[in-house]
């Protein structure tokens, strides 16, 4: 049985760079996506010198999308929505990737156990962890890849 | 009794009904570069400080960044260096008429709120305030909406202009200024977002805290000028205006404040912000007022 994070990580995967405009990184998910085989909901950031500073999720971007005072307009049914969500788009240009990832990386390395990564996963409620050795990605497992893998072991 | 119940709507209206549920919490020892992130990624413009056994302990608003930035503190500092403490409390059922006084009395621009069992259940701005009552204004039967679908032409009741909410005065600098000497003029008038003008002395874009915040996280330098970080096109609003409509362009915009002009576009005399708005203590028309006025001639006389 394979039993380490470098059995099951992901040896193909695409980065943003902090430097990127939230638009550039939109298009990216998607071209990245497409390129992989699966829909991305979350990517590894990187600096120039291709060290991993930061996580980036379409959370955060839809929360950064999401209109302000959303609570109170969103009752209004007469307002142009779509004119509000294209003014947070807007905004998106001027905003970089770094100004709203997360930077707080959780990482496992290439000889982590799964079961260890699987907790990791579950305590610090992540969906997919960079692997890191020597200052350098690796790849990246994706929690639906840890669940097929056990899931695999049970049938 | 029933024509006092609808006469003041801020005083009829409480704090659950127009406070933001959602509480951006850091612990004490997020670094003010992780702060500047949940500002922007939650669009917020204060956040809560709280340790490990969820225990209150300060706030951190954009203007205790900007002084960070001002201090040049570096971006790793932890939060609880910056923070004020303790933050304002309100309760859920307490008046946005009482929370406004209190607002003001404190000079501060958002309560966070405790419900019955003590616990924090949300917080309350000027902007929410403003959003409360334009929901109400546009449910009104004297509403500019209400009129333009039942009755048209019809006057009804005077509306407020831009010009009459709007603080009367634009604080402007140059595109050479440095970052550090605008704000030093933000934090000397006590405001949000300064003009910036070109050569030309033409008014050409903006700088708001947002902005030198962000400039903060990006690691750029206090001595540079303004023109680096300006925002582009100013949002500007006709001082004739009605006060609505203005009020909706803040909205859509999403931004605190805009800039009124008088005749030529570029010439501006003041800036119309949602605090103004709220500090108003009423709805967008005269109708609000006139009958709270009446009301209170006729207490008198009882």
């Amino acid at each position: 049985m394979k039993e380490l994070a470098k059995d099951i990580m992901s040896r193909q995967f695409h980065t943003l760079n902090e430097e990127m405009s939230i638009s550039e990184a939109v298009k990216i998910f998607k071209s990245a996506g497409a390129e992989e085989g699966r829909k991305l909901f979350g990517m590894m950031v990187t600096d120039n010198s291709g060290k991993l500073v930061g996580m980036l999720s379409m959370y955060d971007i839809l929360l950064f999308i999401r209109p302000k005072h959303v609570h109170i307009w969103g009752m209004m049914e007469d307002l142009d929505i779509s004119g509000m969500i294209a003014s947070s788009c807007a905004q998106a240009r001027n905003v970089r990737v770094a100004d709203i990832m997360t930077s707080e990386i959780i990482s496992v390395t290439p000889d982590t156990h799964l079961l260890l990564v699987l907790d990791v996963m579950i305590k610090k409620h992540v969906r997919r962890l960079p692997v890191i050795e020597d200052d350098h990605i690796q790849g990246i497992i994706y929690i639906s890849d840890v669940f097929h893998h056990i899931v695999d072991q049970l049938t | 009794m029933g024509t006092i119940r609808n006469t003041n709507i801020l005083s009829e209206l409480v704090v659950k009904t127009a406070m933001r549920r959602q509480i951006v919490k850091l612990p004490p020892e997020a670094s003010l570069e992780q702060c500047i992130r949940h500002f922007i990624k939650f669009k917020v413009n204060g956040l809560l400080v709280s340790d490990e056994q969820d225990t209150i302990t300060g706030v951190v608003s954009k203007t205790d960044i900007m002084g960070a930035y001002y201090a040049r503190l570096p971006i790793e500092t932890p939060v609880v260096d910056i923070m004020s403490s303790p933050p304002l409390f309100c309760r859920e059922d307490e008046s946005l008429e009482q929370v406004l006084n209190t607002m003001r009395e404190s000079r501060v621009y958002r309560l966070y709120v405790h419900n019955a069992t003590a616990k924090v259940s949300g917080v309350i701005a000027y902007p929410d305030i403003v959003g409360v009552l334009y929901t109400y204004c546009r449910e009104c039967p004297q509403s500019r909406w209400q009129h333009n679908r039942h009755s048209e032409g019809s006057g009804g009741p005077r509306r407020f202009k831009v010009k009459e909410i709007m603080t009367p005065s634009v604080t402007t600098f140059s595109v050479y200024d440095t970052l550090m000497t605008i704000m030093e003029g933000l934090s000397a008038n006590k405001i949000g977002a300064v003009l910036i003008c070109n050569q030309e002395d033409q008014p050409t874009g903006v700088v708001s805290k947002t902005d030198l915040i962000l400039a903060y996280r990006r690691g750029v330098s206090t001595d540079l000028a303004a023109s680096q970080i300006m925002n582009t096109p100013i949002q500007r609003v006709n001082q004739e205006e009605c006060l609505e409509n203005a009020l909706q362009q803040l909205i859509f915009s999403q931004l605190h404040r805009i800039f009124v002009f008088k005749g030529e576009p570029d010439n501006f005399v003041g800036v119309l912000s949602l605090s103004d708005a709220a500090r108003m203590h009423s709805g967008s028309c005269r109708a609000c007022i006139m009958s709270r006025i009446r009301l209170e001639a006729g207490n008198a006389q009882e």
